[in-house]
């Protein structure tokens, strides 16, 4: 075939596809009129002024954004109709479950390039946020280490702040990324933080709730939000973009952000200069990877370390609470077995939280652990529990007569424990408790909600600033195999080593 | 070297031996006999404090053990001097037959790796398993490992020693190896108790015969005048 006829063969099939794509934008924007709703997605848990829960009935959702929203369908002629999501995974419900996201997103070149993104409909900027009496006075000190080395700043993951402080010299600033918006505000309060960097509408909202707060300068940064819908739905698009014209144009969005005393007119200006942000460049693949490898790795790195310093731990705590329970008094063992219980029953996610965020402000025991401290602790304790189990099944396992010869040679309890029946026990404990190891190292990413850096968080904000979901999760996967791979072949090996020999598969 | 005096013991409230007395001079071989459920091995176990008695008392190797819970340290030092066969052997199965043998005097005794090497390796040439030592128990006959739990106990050097049914999951060509380090030992005077349903074994080796019944002692005397 020549290079003319393979140019005007694969052009002609390019056409086809591009009308054929055509055909269901019309349709999308079709059905959504069919459907009569516009399903629209934001995460409640952003909070004000956005989208939050209604004080007086949760049930109930308020927001500016709520009420743009219904604006926006009403232009339409459809309704409104909210999706839950997890803020910065809002993007990936566009084509399946949301028509579009409305919640303080920000317009960035990568958006721009990736999904359909509409005209601004609101100015934020960035706002630094700091206790009164603490060691942050201006913006111009977050260039340099503050006096006890880099500044604690917290911002809200995925968010522009999350990016414009990470951008900074990491000798200067010690970013840590949170799920919630108020979380970072609460950790300045308690002095963990030295400062927050959020968008400045946010902090206009809550500032009666954080009294011990300032603002420190002016708001910086600025960029706009934008209403996002999915590339391959350029009509959708198109309409909401339209129906965000007329809103301007008739002065009702000027009116909805007065009455949430956003400064309306202020707004309209700031919107209306806004500079278009152009679209990024697709970076190719290599190149791609010579970016993010480097730091997943550093996110491998903290992964490994966390399973690594808390399965041990896991371990010892976890044979001391079945040894108890198995061959300690009564009164012990029901107190232990409230203890297993409680960690087996509750969620490793929650369990975090609690020792991060609410052990400080225990009255009088109350302490602040560092972020990886409280991880370490955290899995630890989960995972003791689901060990002294295992070690537990293990001890019953080992005949009773075990005990009594080692007890009839003259050992102690003690010692026939340790000489005889732990080690016995250890080996018919060993399948499930090296699963469980290998099980921590996913469990781990929960450590990202009390701000550790591990892989998945790693992955989490690469994906988000580069907007390359799928090939940096295969990535991210790879490194996960080669950590539990390796590890697996070792616990098959070592399994084979301890098998007392002329015994079958199953020692 | 053992004075048993009107013991009682119970078991989830049944009476399994009533009122029993025995003696045993150093040096004799007093064997246990009777039917199933005669409370033999009970006996057997409350000599070593593996078994609590509810009244009587046991004076065995120069220690006392009364009727109740006894403090740790009685147990464990009656233990020392008491060495104990079970008739499953309760032989560590993730140690080697070695292993085994030397494991309670380097952590009871104390004894140094090379002593208590040494020492195993005399035991196990004792009762005719040195070529076995490396094996674990899992690649041992019955006998074999029943010789090793002989060895094992013997190993603690103790001033007595106690047999549960050594032989009784056995067969008979095995039977005959384990009674033969049995007897072996009979006549170097190690003072035992036996228990076992071999009468045979029992007129061969025995100073005394003790008949068990219903928890009571029926009878006593020497093998040939009782069996």
């Amino acid at each position: 075939m020549s290079a003319v006829a393979w140019w005007k063969m694969s052009t002609g099939l390019a056409l086809a596809v591009a009308a054929c794509a055509g055909g269901a934008v019309a349709a999308e924007l079709d059905e959504v009129r069919r459907r009569g709703e516009l399903v629209w997605a934001a995460d409640q848990e952003g909070g004000g002024p956005h989208v939050f829960p209604a004080p007086d009935d949760p049930r109930r959702l308020n927001g500016f954004e709520v009420e743009l929203a219904g604006m926006i369908a009403e232009r339409l002629g459809v309704k409104a109709r909210f999706q839950q999501g997890a803020w910065d995974r809002l993007p990936l419900l566009l084509g399946g479950v949301a028509d579009c996201v409305i919640n303080g997103i920000e317009s960035t070149p990568v958006r721009r390039r990736d999904y359909g993104c509409s005209r601004p409909y609101f100015a934020y900027a960035l706002q630094i946020v700091a206790r009164r009496d603490g060691a942050l006075v201006t913006p111009e000190m977050l260039v340099a280490p503050g006096p006890r080395g880099p500044w604690q700043v917290g911002v809200l993951s995925a968010s522009a702040a999350e990016t414009e402080m990470r951008g900074r010299d990491p000798a200067a600033v010690f970013v840590r990324s949170f799920e919630g918006t108020l979380d970072s505000l609460e950790q300045v309060r308690g002095g963990v933080l030295d400062a927050a960097v959020l968008d400045d509408c946010i902090f206009t909202f809550y500032a009666d709730r954080f009294p011990e707060l300032r603002m420190v300068g002016r708001p910086f940064n600025g960029g706009v939000y934008t209403v996002l819908t999915a590339r391959d739905t350029p009509a959708l698009g198109a309409a909401i973009d339209e129906a965000l014209g007329t809103l301007v144009a008739d002065g009702s969005l000027e009116a909805l952000y007065d009455r949430w005393d956003l400064g309306g007119r202020q707004q309209m200006l700031l919107i209306r200069d806004s500079a278009d942000v152009a679209p990024a460049a697709v970076p190719e693949f290599r190149e791609l990877l010579r970016r993010v490898v480097p730091t997943l790795l550093q996110g491998a790195a903290m992964t490994i370390l966390l399973a690594v310093v808390s399965f041990p731990l896991a371990i010892v705590v976890g044979l001391v609470v079945a040894i108890c329970r198995q061959y300690g008094p009564r009164w012990l063992d029901r107190t232990l077995s409230v203890y297993v219980e409680i960690l087996r029953g509750t969620p490793l996610m929650l369990q975090l939280y609690a020792i991060f965020f609410l052990l400080p402000r225990v009255p009088l025991i109350g302490v602040q652990l560092p972020p990886l401290v409280s991880a370490v602790l955290g899995l630890a304790l989960n995972y003791s529990a689901y060990e002294s189990e295992i070690y537990r099944a293990g001890l019953k396992a080992v005949p009773l007569g075990q005990f009594e010869a080692a007890l009839a040679l003259g050992m102690s309890r003690l010692q026939a424990l340790r000489h005889v029946v732990v080690p016995q026990a250890a080996r018919i404990a060993l399948p499930p408790v090296t699963s469980d190891f290998i099980a921590m190292f996913k469990d781990t990413s929960v450590c990202s909600v009390i701000t550790v850096m591990e892989l998945t968080k790693r992955y989490n904000i690469l994906s988000l600033t580069t907007g390359r979901f799928f090939e940096l999760a295969a990535v991210t996967a790879i490194l996960y195999l080669m950590m539990s791979w390796p590890l697996a072949l070792w616990v098959r090996r070592l399994e084979r080593r301890l098998e007392p020999p002329g015994t079958g598969p199953a020692g | 070297m053992i004075e048993v005096d009107n013991l009682s013991a119970e078991r989830s409230g049944q009476p399994v031996l009533r009122d029993v007395s025995l003696s045993v001079a150093p040096g004799a071989v007093t064997v246990l006999v009777g039917p199933s459920g005669g409370g033999k091995s009970t006996l057997l176990r409350c000599l070593t404090g593996l078994a609590e008695f509810s009244a009587g008392s046991v004076l065995i190797a120069g220690h006392r053990l009364d009727a109740g819970p006894q403090p740790v340290a009685t147990l464990q030092a009656v233990r020392r001097d008491v060495g104990m066969v079970f008739q499953q052997f309760n032989l560590f199965p993730h140690l080697t037959a070695l292993d085994n043998v030397m494991l309670a005097p380097r952590v009871v005794l104390g004894l140094l790796p090379v002593a208590a090497r040494r020492r195993a390796t005399d035991l196990l040439a004792r009762v005719g398993l040195e070529e076995h030592a490396g094996k674990h128990p899992s690649q041992l006959s019955g006998g074999q490992q029943q010789r090793v739990a002989i060895a094992r106990a013997l190993a603690m050097q103790p001033k007595v020693m106690l047999f549960d049914e050594p032989t009784s999951s056995l067969d008979p060509a095995m039977t005959g190896e384990v009674l033969a380090v049995v007897a072996e030992l009979a006549r170097s005077g190690q003072t035992m108790v036996i228990v076992t349903h071999d009468h045979g074994f029992a007129r061969r080796a025995a100073t005394e015969v003790v008949q068990l019944a219903a928890g009571r002692v029926v009878a006593r005397g020497a093998a040939g005048e009782l069996l």
